[in-house]
């Protein structure tokens, strides 16, 4: 075990006082966050800084202000900044592919960019993406010939490949069927060698699904980290189901038993309170932090 | 302990740019564009040496122009493998690999190798060529070698532009610039010419005798271009490097490229010694003081050092014409090995004026500007080595053997060329040249018939008068201008040999000094055959659809004389 390795039992990624502007928007506020191994999920509105936040914790981009611990490296140093991208797999929101590459040379291109070096190594590593994600069969069809959720799938292979340490990944679900989700879940819960994950997502029911950890990010801060169990909880006591809708919710709508759900903070007439979920939680949080800001303002 | 980390690290890095540049190289090998590039390189390289003789002082340099269209290509290929992840919107993906932009660039640059295999191909299939059509001479290494450092430094230059724009409009851009710097070397004067990525155009290689020392300046032009690839390349990583140090190492090893290209410029742009041009001038002036002749059937062929291979295809033709010969005329027939070389400014750079006075006052005596000929001169370069081509080379000579053979002048270097006007030794020597080569009917028939498809003409006399001209006369086998035939001559020589060969000779035999005669008419010949005279067709006026006749009207332009010797 040499030095660069030192620090791996301690907090996979460590976030100090992080700030990032961009022309007068602040991306990213004074954000603490310690992310332990095991799936964290980054929950936040468009705009609320979690691709910035990823980005910055993939060394794509850098920060104004604060400190970024990865493993116990700092990214700010170049041999150790390497060292980070040596253990780190990432899939970007918006990615676009070589179009003209076919699946299997794309994936064999980018494990060469991950210093997989070892010939046969790298063609075992990039058969076993190939099959983790089920595209196995698409290896030799060109890129510009899949549909956009196998692209998507393409993309969260690309990241796997190297089994990195580090694997972040801004909306993986997004473009995936519901079959395609579940799988993806599966694929996460099942990956060796019990790897920091964090991934970002607007779909609340992957969160509860598969993270043990959830992050909320409004307005460039962190307003909650906990369980989706202690997200959920956040909104106990706010949510009620009743037959008619009531204005004086911060959200209502009708469910699939044709009752209305309504999340607030005062109860409809002849409401009965119902047990709340992360999206509650999210919800309710989302509202808190529009209201300060209308109120700051 | 971290030496040994950092050891390790610069070699797994180092393995991981020499597999990354394996797939690039790989990539640029299969590019439709670099395939595109050999096709059109292939076909140019065609374009450019097919007409010409396989001189390979000649052949070599014209190769490139080739390479100049292969290079253009691999700059457009090169240009879009660097900005291919800035394209395809991947940028942020790939700044998260351990690869850095730096060693991704330096990948780039040492796939270029991947294009090497386009130019080999292009340069051996041309070299094959060459070789199979007899090449004359031995190739130079440093022109072919310039010809591959023309198309890698065509590709850095690609990465280097990639690498900051990545749009595939700026690899065309560049492509294009490549392109209009070889299109436009006539611009450049004297030396400068050398100093451009390619020239093929304003160069008098084709004329030399032989090869000329200094000239082209190979070695310096591909010292200049070696150059300009290593400081395209140091571009390239400079705009991805990101360290102070390394910035530092890259500013210094780009001012000792800038360095190696000046210093080659500037030998590019040395005069060729005052040595090399007395022996080119006194080659050409002089061409006896150094070819080598061979005397066969009592003619003489003289040629220069290397152009022996081109004796058995000169002795053909001319032997057939004597073989048909009732006698020979008493002054011996040679035929001679010429060139038309002017000296310009991309010879005499840096000499005096009144040495290139000197040299030019030589040169005006070469046997090629005489006005009267002694001898039937052979452009040098211009003869073919196969093909329809040899075979209008062979016709040109028997015909100016044979008007040798029946007293017409022989091809002048200056003035106007006289005109046989109703001499039958005119349809004689047609004949003679028709039976020793037989060339194909069509093809002497075009002769009728001028640029535009009109009929030809020529006043003489105050007469207009149809011409004919032979196959291949515009090629330019001999140098100056032989005897303007008639019509009239030609159409009497293709009657003569719808006869049998034997009567014709018999009839030629019987009276060989009234025919040669100036006086003898083509009436009096076609009655001795017994063949009647054939009809010249009436020259049209201008006429839509028909063609006009090429000819000035009575007295508008010089006439031509007649052939009176």
């Amino acid at each position: 075990m040499d030095e660069m390795t030192l620090n791996v039992r301690t907090a996979a990624v460590r976030v100090d006082g992080l700030s990032r502007r961009f022309g007068a928007t602040r991306a990213l506020d004074e954000v603490d966050l310690t992310l332990e191994r095991g799936i964290t999920g980054l929950l936040g509105p468009n705009g609320a800084g979690k691709t910035t936040l990823l980005s910055i914790l993939a060394t794509v981009s850098e920060p104004d202000g604060g400190r970024v611990s990865v493993f116990g490296l700092d990214p700010r140093d170049a041999a150790q900044r390497v060292e980070i991208r040596r253990r780190l797999g990432y899939l970007p929101q918006e990615l676009g592919y070589h179009r003209h590459f076919t699946v299997a040379a794309f994936l064999d291109y980018v494990a060469i960019l991950k210093e997989i070096t070892d010939r046969r190594g790298r063609a075992e590593e990039v058969a076993r993406v190939l099959a983790a994600i089920g595209l196995e069969r698409r290896a030799r069809t060109r890129i510009r010939a899949l549909s956009g959720g196998m692209r998507q799938r393409l993309g969260i292979a690309q990241a796997l490949l190297g089994e990195p340490e580090l694997l972040i990944l801004d909306e993986p679900t997004a473009g995936l069927d519901p079959e395609q989700r579940l799988r993806f879940r599966e694929l996460l819960s099942g990956l060796p060698g019990d790897p920091a994950i964090v991934l970002s997502t607007h779909q609340a029911d992957d969160i509860a699904a598969i993270c043990p950890q959830v992050v909320v990010l409004l307005h460039g801060q962190v307003h909650f980290t906990g369980t989706p169990a202690e997200l959920a909880a956040t909104a106990a006591g706010r949510v009620w189901a009743a037959d008619e809708r009531d204005g004086r919710a911060h959200l209502s709508w009708r469910g699939a038993d044709n009752r209305w759900r309504h999340v607030g903070d005062d109860p409809p007439a002849g409401a009965e309170l119902v047990a709340p979920t992360v999206e509650d939680g999210y919800l309710l949080l989302s509202h808190a932090a529009v209201s300060h800001q209308a109120g700051a303002r | 302990m971290l030496e040994g980390v950092a050891a390790r690290s610069r070699a797994r890095r180092l393995r991981m740019v020499m597999d990354l540049a394996t797939v690039e190289a790989s990539l640029l090998v299969r590019s439709v564009l670099v395939l595109a590039g050999l096709l059109a390189g292939g076909a140019v390289v065609w374009v450019l040496l097919s007409p010409t003789q396989p001189l390979w002082w000649n052949a070599g340099w014209r190769t490139n122009g080739g390479q100049l269209v292969l290079a253009m290509t691999v700059l457009a290929a090169a240009q879009l493998a660097a900005g291919r992840s800035r394209r395809d919107g991947m940028a942020d993906l790939y700044a998260s690999f351990p690869a850095t932009r730096c060693t991704r660039t330096l990948a780039h640059l040492i796939g270029l190798a991947g294009a090497a295999p386009a130019s080999l191909v292009l340069l051996g299939a041309a070299a094959v060529a060459v070789q199979l059509r007899g090449a004359i001479g031995a190739p130079s290494i440093a022109v072919l070698a310039g010809g591959l450092l023309l198309v890698i430094a065509a590709g850095a230059a690609g990465i280097a532009i990639g690498t900051r724009f990545p749009h595939p409009l700026a690899g065309v851009i560049g492509a294009l610039m490549l392109f209009v710097t070889g299109a436009t070397t006539h611009v450049a004067s004297g030396a400068a010419i050398w100093l451009l990525p390619w020239e093929i155009v304003d160069d008098q290689l084709g004329s030399l005798p032989g090869p000329l020392a200094g000239y082209p300046p190979a070695g310096a032009h591909a010292s200049e271009l070696a150059g300009v690839a290593v400081l395209a390349g140091i571009v390239a990583l400079a705009l991805t490097v990101r360290s102070a140090r390394a910035r530092a190492a890259l500013a210094a090893a780009g001012l000792l490229a800038v360095a190696v290209i000046c210093l080659a410029g500037a030998m590019q742009l040395r005069p060729i010694p005052t040595a090399a041009l007395n022996r080119l001038v006194s080659e050409v002036a002089d061409p006896a003081s150094v070819q080598q002749c061979t005397t066969a059937g009592q003619v003489r062929y003289c040629l220069y050092p290397g152009f022996g291979r081109d004796l058995p295809s000169l002795e053909a033709p001319v032997g057939e014409v004597l073989a048909h010969l009732p006698a020979r005329p008493p002054q011996a027939l040679t035929i001679r090995q010429a060139t038309s070389l002017s000296l310009d400014s991309t010879f005499t750079h840096g000499h005096s004026q009144r040495q290139v006075s000197q040299w030019n006052a030589q040169l005006q005596r070469a046997p090629g500007n005489a006005g009267a000929a002694t001898a039937v001169y052979l452009s040098v370069g211009s003869w073919p080595a196969g093909g329809g081509q040899l075979a209008d080379a062979r016709f040109d000579v028997a015909l100016a053997a044979a008007d040798w053979a029946v007293r017409l002048p022989l091809p002048i270097g200056s003035g106007q060329a006289c005109v046989p006007l109703d001499q039958a030794r005119e349809a004689i020597a047609i004949w003679l040249a028709i039976v020793a080569t037989h060339p194909p009917a069509g093809e002497l028939t075009d002769g009728l018939r001028g640029p535009g498809g009109g009929m030809q003409a020529a006043e003489v006399q105050n007469t207009i008068v149809q011409v004919w001209s032979p196959p291949g006369i515009d090629a330019g086998y001999l140098t100056g201008s032989p005897p303007q035939f008639t019509a009239a001559g030609y159409l009497l020589a293709r009657a003569m040999t719808s006869l049998p060969e034997q009567k014709v000779s018999q009839v030629l035999s019987g009276a060989w000094s009234t025919w040669v005669n100036q006086r003898t008419t083509d009436a009096r010949l076609a009655a001795a055959l017994g063949i009647p005279m054939p009809t010249v067709p009436t020259l049209p006026g201008p006429h839509p659809g028909l063609g006009a006749a090429t000819a000035p009207g009575p007295g508008n332009a010089p006439q031509s004389p007649q052939c009176t010797t």
